[in-house]
């Protein structure tokens, strides 16, 4: 009896694993930070792709007409610099033998890894790394996150649409920022706009009631931020309305500090902000649904999606995607022929990927920050079709 | 520039100002006192500060919460002070250095672990976030209740450091530590006593502070050469030197911001620089110094 059951498992076994021995790994590595200060980007790209394979499985049908498994394969930048990169793609790519490389929360890590893709003709899908230049560093580059000024020119443009003549701007003394005052400005002044006067605090600030007091004396219709979340966003806003700025009735505008998995720093002083951004937690799209509920049941109730996590779930799913279309095996340029081309049923909404530049082009919501069943949330109150990434427009391709 | 803005930006320095005071008083005295290079210091104020945002997060009474912000602070830095602390009085400086900044990645490793890596709010009772009227303008209540608390404590301080037998005791063995044991002083018990009440004051001040310097894993160590400098300009062991220096800085970076904004992260320092050329032992070192 016993010995008929083990024969018998034995060849069920081995018929499943016959199966599936002629099919292949497909492995891809995903490089971004899961400890030092920016370990919250590594954590969301992880769940966000476990909860897509757990919801549209882990293998894809391929072309041949047989069933390819999709394996992440993830290494810790640990929050360090570049030369830290390019030394885990040399091992993903030289010893995992890894056909895709991923992820990448900043972008110095991205343009890192320009010279590998290129060299082994690898296909690198970016899930966050935000500075607009990155995707021409190499052909073998795809973005599906988004870039600054894609979010700054379509709050700009809102902001002039809604009666607001006159800005204030305090932003953050960083590359970043000085990308997002000079288009805020650039867009406002060019509808007719002016800008009363413009700061930039240093990136680490957390006392704004100087800044608020020269706001206070320029009288503008709104103030916009550009603050990194966190300590010097909560505090800009904590001054904004001790200071008597919210009830003088000067708005405030801004982009992503005010994530859903920001706003419980918040108090209730934030109620009222007008934020353009690429993802609101709270829209109805199925893809965003399905994402939201994976999320909860694989990791709590406690984890909610951010910007990161939409990222990564697009980029997974262009991934597998790709893979079904071509097989474990095609040529790195194939697979991007495939990946540029794509087109995106977004948790954050329709996007798709612009041929020529390799970026994303997408929605850009404009949302308000408002108190919903006691807890603060977004609410799109806009939508600015398909906005590709100004500075592209600004910096055409030079053609050779 | 109207009379009224000018007195604003004073408030503005001065309400700084009581925060760095109510800090740093505890680490001018145990480095007077002690001799102890204590990089630790910001450790307990940041501790004091997540005691404070937890409880008040949990809808514990305000006041209620200020004063378990300071008394656990106290507790383990009595605890800290027997068993760590009191190994290194007579360390050389380097092993101080050493140790103490240890305690700053152990303690920063702690929060992350428990509170997370996120700012930690501290929840202010809604009639402290709100602006008030004071005549010419309104201001916030919050920077007005800062000024309040940290002139009372440094009142009841004064009082206590120039007219109690404790002050008494205390001033001798700062001035001249050999000489305070020798009469028999039992310097021991008074160290661990001060270090306490030091502890216990960074706790309040790192509570009452969370709406300008806000809570955040790396906190203690940020903002430790703030509290180190309000030390050093002071004087070690000086009270009132602690106070001139507080407020000074405060003021300071307060006026550096509004009129030079992109300096004014250096300027602080330049000023720090050019003042420690002109007087090397602070604004009002403690006789044992000078």
């Amino acid at each position: 009896m016993k010995k008929w059951f083990l024969g018998a498992a034995a060849s069920v076994a081995l018929s499943l694993s016959g199966g599936v021995a002629s099919a292949e790994v497909f492995k891809v590595g995903l490089i971004a930070d899961f400890t030092g200060a920016f370990a919250t980007w590594g954590m969301q790209f992880q769940q966000a792709i476990e909860a897509y394979q757990s919801a549209n499985g882990k293998t894809v049908k391929g072309p041949d007409g047989k069933e390819h498994e999709i394996q992440f394969v993830y290494r810790d930048n640990a929050s360090q610099g570049p030369d830290k990169t390019k030394q885990l793609a040399e091992e993903l790519v030289l010893r995992e033998k890894v056909k895709m490389l991923a992820g990448f929360d900043l972008s110095p890590h991205a343009m890192a890894v320009a010279d590998i893709a290129n060299q082994a003709k690898m296909p690198v899908v970016i899930m966050n790394a935000a500075t607009a230049s990155i995707t021409r560093g190499s052909p073998y580059y795809v973005r599906v996150s988004m870039t600054i000024p894609q979010h700054v020119v379509p709050l700009a443009q809102w902001a002039w649409g809604n009666g607001i003549k006159k800005v204030f701007m305090i932003t953050s003394d960083y590359a970043p920022g000085h990308d997002a005052a000079l288009y805020f400005s650039k867009t406002f002044k060019a509808l007719g706009g002016e800008i009363v006067g413009a700061e930039k605090s240093p990136i680490q600030e957390t006392n704004y009631s100087v800044y608020m007091e020269k706001v206070l004396q320029a009288k503008p219709d709104a103030l916009y931020m550009f603050q990194p979340a966190g300590s010097p966003s909560v505090a800009l806003v904590k001054a904004y309305s001790e200071r008597g700025l919210k009830t003088a009735g000067i708005k405030l505008l801004g982009t992503g500090e005010t994530q859903e998995i920001f706003l419980p720093q918040f108090n209730d002083d934030v109620i009222g902000t007008v934020t353009a951004f690429h993802y609101t937690e709270t829209n109805t799209n199925p893809g965003n649904t399905a994402l939201k509920a994976q999320l909860k049941k694989m990791f709590g109730e406690k984890a909610g999606p951010d910007i990161a996590s939409v990222a990564a779930w697009d980029g997974t799913d262009l991934i597998h995607r790709s893979v079904a279309a071509l097989g474990p095996n095609a040529e790195g340029l194939k697979y991007l022929d495939f990946l540029k081309n794509a087109k995106l049923d977004s948790p954050r909404g329709p996007a798709v990927i612009d041929p020529v530049e390799r970026d994303i082009v997408q929605n850009i919501y404009i949302r308000r920050v408002e108190k919903r069943d006691g807890k603060l949330v977004n609410i799109d109150i806009a939508t600015v079709p398909m906005v590709k990434d100004p500075w592209k427009i600004d910096n055409p391709p030079k053609s050779n | 520039m109207s009379l009224g803005f000018a007195l604003t930006i004073l408030l503005d320095g001065i309400s700084y100002g009581m925060v760095l005071f109510i800090i740093s008083v505890g680490l001018t005295i145990t480095m007077g006192l002690m001799r102890l290079v204590n990089l630790a210091h910001g450790s307990f104020a940041m501790i004091g500060g997540y005691i404070a945002g937890y409880l008040t997060q949990g809808g514990t009474n305000f006041y209620v919460a200020l004063l378990v912000a300071a008394i656990i602070p106290g507790i383990l830095g009595g605890l800290a002070e027997v068993t760590v602390f009191r190994p290194l009085y007579r360390k050389a400086e380097l092993s101080q250095v050493l140790l103490t900044i240890g305690i700053v990645f152990v303690s920063t490793a702690a929060v992350t672990v428990i509170f997370g890596a996120f700012p930690y709010p501290v929840v202010f009772p809604e009639y402290l976030t709100k602006p008030v009227d004071i005549g010419f303008r309104t201001y916030p209540a919050y920077r007005l209740f800062l000024i309040a608390v940290g002139g009372v404590v440094a009142i009841v301080l004064w009082y206590l450091i120039e007219n109690s037998l404790y002050g008494a005791k205390l001033r001798a063995a700062v001035d001249n530590p050999r000489m305070a044991r020798a009469v028999g002083m039992n310097v021991n018990v008074l160290f661990t006593g001060t270090f306490m009440v030091g502890c216990a004051l960074a706790g309040l001040g790192g509570a009452m502070g969370a709406g300008i310097m806000s809570l955040e894993p790396s906190y203690a160590l940020k903002y430790v050469v703030l509290f180190l400098v309000v030390v050093i300009v002071g004087g070690e062991g000086s009270f009132k030197g602690s106070f001139v220096a507080a407020m000074s800085l405060g003021i300071i970076d307060t006026v550096g911001k509004y009129f030079f904004s992109q300096a004014a992260p250096y300027l602080l320092y330049v000023a720090v620089f050019i003042l420690l050329l002109w007087r090397p032992q602070g604004l009002m070192p403690a006789k044992s110094v000078a």
